[in-house]
């Protein structure tokens, strides 16, 4: 191809679409001006997040292979070290990356602008692969005193110098490729004072404040632990578990908030949503900003030396602010969805906007299997152990692990494998090796980790298993006790949770495959499979015209024609059905802490 | 006018927000008061708190009492009974410090949790009944004291659910509930 030969130093060929002299070039299914400087680190840190998957993938064989005591894989040291990895992999390498990806695409990307500072976003991205390589050495030499650190490193149970010098490192790394977007989102209001920013901005900027407030508390956490394990400093056990809660859940907040941004970008480009209304969704989000960084108190509600107002107040993040601003997401995405689609003419009936939605493609699906699984799994979970009396009941029992399964897994790598694959579709240009399998994946990761997270949560809260441990259910050491009432259900999840991984390698295997074997989509082209049905491919292709997403895009331009004038009474049920679920389950819930023997003062 | 991917234009402040979305609006925010009215008032009129007197304290200063306590009470072949309401269980790696214990049923005790090492999770269950549970931290310089009233005989398991070192599998304790004298 004559492109290739164009671009002598590109690497196998995936850093080459062609842009005009000013390094533009227009996004056929976007509309957006995309500028050679982001998109390329977008490529960077999007390929890099899939590395830290993968591995992170790895180990959760060995740890469902030991956590499912009939197979027994590892020795109980060998467990904790590989459970470290696959923590740190996951929830923060694999996750973490993709956001940076995900401010560049909100911030510069959607504005059409270069990103500025490119030696920063460098530096930032070898920064952070400095500190995950540090990571990975510090844990898998882990040797007395020092212990696995586990996600959590709880001091004073000590850790491996480098691995307290190896997070600060991944933290700093991270604030350093934040700096372009804020630079970026500078320069915007400077030069255009009196515009808003669009949505999707406005909600990569919130995520940008948590970000780095969440990062600060990382600063202090793993810093005053590092000086503490060098024995310079005292640093009390308990003030420990808030700063690694500030930073520990800030960051999840981060990757709520990011998922949402996503959601709102996706269902709109590939499924043809609206936004309902810009007041009530940019409230949400600033609902989030002032409430949700107090989410770290949920971790210390079983905590001695606490308060009972502070951990009522902060735990409610004040009278349940950003609960609320999730409700709010949890009707105005779907609504959107549905009043964008009846718009279009794609929704007779109550769900007709759902049932003649692009399902099989997985930029859509994997999105909304997000939304429906993150918020019944993920989301009510979360505010019932967030409750301080119910929490005696799901503190550190498997139950937890059940829950944040359902927002990380469920809700936020989903999301971003869908980010994967629209970057794949739309910036490196390549067809998926499978269309067949790319549709199949969603479903079939989404399905049986859900499976697993729910099976996690009965054993949890039922049979009162407890999380990091490779042996209490079929043997504790040293009694005749156990838990082996679990054992059937452990079956369930072991069996689930295979499967889930094979869909997890699933998505690996079709985004490096894609990359390496997919054929390319010529510039100009409108790549059919991804023309959401919101965008009427049909039109688009009959008759030869290159009707583009965008100009279904377009109609949301139109002023004459006002989403909210169209009718949302799906979502309107759904979320009806939503709130039942979660009264019912809250009610079970205190029913079964009720049943207890009194406790507390 | 409502891509999240462009200016929004015009007065959007102002647009109408649509009727179902209102209603839902309020839902949310009446149910949201529910959640934090329900927790709220369950501190003051509910049995089940995770809510206790907390006291710095070192390891030393704790094993000192641990040792009076152990000798004032009275060693049986099921465990100690303790010599007053209180019941001191201290974590370390990897025991139950003052475990097992004998309780009387209907009786309120002040439940002394203290980590000696590192942190620890009190992690209790009757072994008949193993949803019945509830799980506490502990930390290193810290006694909480919580008070609880067993109301059935039984044997219960105390578990360790906070990772405290490799061992940590191993960490049981037995607390075992006698019916009450009346
Ligand atoms: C097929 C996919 C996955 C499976 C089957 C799986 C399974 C598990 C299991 C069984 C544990 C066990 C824990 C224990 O003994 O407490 C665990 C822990 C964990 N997983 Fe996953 N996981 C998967 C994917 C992920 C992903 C994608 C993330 C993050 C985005 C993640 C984040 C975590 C974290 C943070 C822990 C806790 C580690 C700790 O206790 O310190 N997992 N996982
Ligand atoms: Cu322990």
């Amino acid at each position: 191809m004559s492109t290739s030969s164009r671009h002598r130093l590109d690497v196998l060929g995936l850093f080459d679409n062609e842009y005009d002299e000013d390094g533009y070039r227009q996004c056929s299914v976007t509309g957006l001006d995309v500028h050679r400087s982001v998109e390329n680190h977008v490529k960077l840190f999007g390929v890099t997040a899939v590395v830290w998957l993968l591995v992170g993938g790895l180990f959760a064989i060995t740890v469902v292979g030991t956590r499912w005591e009939a197979i027994g894989l590892l020795s109980a040291s060998d467990y904790y070290i590989h459970l470290s990895m696959h923590a740190w992999s996951m929830l923060l390498f694999w996750i973490v990356f993709v956001e940076v990806a995900i401010l560049y695409v909100g911030g510069p990307m959607v504005l059409g602008r270069r990103l500025p500072l490119t030696k920063l976003a460098k530096a930032g991205y070898l920064v952070m692969v400095g500190g995950v390589l540090t990571i990975y050495y510090a844990i898998w030499t882990t040797s007395a005193p020092d212990q696995a650190p586990l996600l959590t490193a709880y001091i004073p149970l000590p850790s491996s110098p480098l691995f307290y010098a190896g997070a600060l490192t991944f933290v700093v790394g991270v604030v350093i490729a934040a700096v372009p977007f804020f630079v970026t989102l500078w320069r915007e209001k400077r030069e255009k004072p009196g515009e808003t920013l669009p949505l999707v901005t406005f909600g990569a900027f919130i995520t940008g404040i948590i970000a780095v407030e969440a990062l600060l508390g990382g600063v202090v956490a793993f810093g005053g632990a590092l000086l503490w394990r060098l024995e310079i400093l005292t640093f009390d056990p308990a003030a420990y578990r808030m700063w690694f809660w500030i930073v520990g859940h800030g960051t999840q907040q981060i990757n709520l908030v990011a998922m949402i941004v996503v959601w709102y970008f996706l269902t709109h480009v590939v499924g043809g949503a609206e936004v309902v209304s810009e007041k009530v969704s940019r409230t949400a989000f600033i609902l989030y900003l002032f409430f949700i960084n107090m989410g770290a108190a949920h971790h210390l509600l079983v905590d001695p030396g606490i308060s009972t107002g502070w951990r009522i107040w902060n735990t409610s993040y004040a009278f349940y602010g950003a609960t609320l601003a999730s409700l709010i997401h949890a009707f105005a995405i779907p609504a959107g969805i549905e009043a964008g689609r009846r718009k279009r003419g794609k929704g007779g009936g109550l769900f007709g906007w759902l049932t003649s939605a692009p399902w099989q493609n997985p930029m859509f699906a994997a999105p909304v299997i997000a939304i429906i699984l993150f918020g019944f799994l993920g989301g009510i979970t979360g505010v019932l152990m967030g409750q301080l009396q119910l929490n005696m009941a799901w503190h550190n029992t498997f139950a937890t692990v059940g829950h944040f399964h359902s927002t990380v897994v469920l809700g936020t790598t989903i999301t971003f494998m869908a980010v994967v694959y629209f970057v794949i579709r739309t910036m490196f240009m390549r067809r998926f090796v499978s269309n067949r399998l790319a549709s199949l994946q969603p479903f079939l990761y989404g399905g049986a980790m859900g499976l697993t997270a729910l099976m996690m949560m009965y054993v949890g809260i039922l049979y009162g298993v407890p999380r990091r441990t490779p042996e209490v259910v079929a043997n504790i050491p040293g009694t005749d006790f156990s838990l082996s009432a679990a054992e059937p259900l452990f079956v369930v999840f072991g069996l689930a949770a295979f499967v889930a991984i094979a869909g997890g390698a699933l998505f690996v295997v079709l985004a490096v495959g894609s990359l390496l074997f997919g054929e390319r989509i010529e510039p100009g082209r409108v790549d059919d499979s991804l023309l959401a049905d919101g965008g009427d491919a049909s039109l688009g292709f009959a008759d030869g015209t290159e009707l583009t997403t965008r100009e279904s895009i377009d109609l949301s331009q139109d002023p004459d024609d006002p989403v909210h004038a169209y009718e949302m009474r799906g979502t309107f049920v759904l979320c009806l059905l939503f709130l039942a679920a979660f009264v019912i389950t809250y009610i079970l819930n205190w029913y079964l802490i009720t049943q207890l023997w009194q406790i507390g003062a | 006018m409502t891509s999240p991917l462009k200016p929004p234009e015009g007065n959007w402040w102002d647009q109408p927000v649509d009727r179902r979305e209102t209603i839902w609006l309020g839902l949310g925010v009446g149910w949201a008061l529910v959640l934090f009215g329900w927790m709220s008032a369950f501190t003051r009129v509910g049995d089940q708190n995770p809510i206790g007197e907390t006291y710095r304290v070192s390891a030393e200063e704790f094993r000192a009492k641990m040792g009076e306590y152990q000798d004032a009470g009275e060693e049986t072949d099921e465990g100690l009974v303790p010599p007053g309401d209180d019941v001191l269980i201290g974590a370390g790696q990897f025991y139950w410090d003052g475990l097992p214990v004998v309780l009387e049923a209907d009786r309120q005790y002040d439940i002394h949790l203290f980590a000696y090492d590192v942190q620890h999770g009190f992690s209790i269950r009757p072994e008949e009944t193993l949803s019945k549970q509830i799980n506490l931290q502990t930390i290193p310089g810290y006694e909480w004291v919580v008070p609880m009233t067993f109301d059935e005989p039984g044997t219960y398991r105390v578990l360790c659910n906070e990772f405290c070192g490799d061992g940590h599998e191993a960490m049981h304790g037995r607390l075992v509930v006698r019916e009450g004298e009346q």
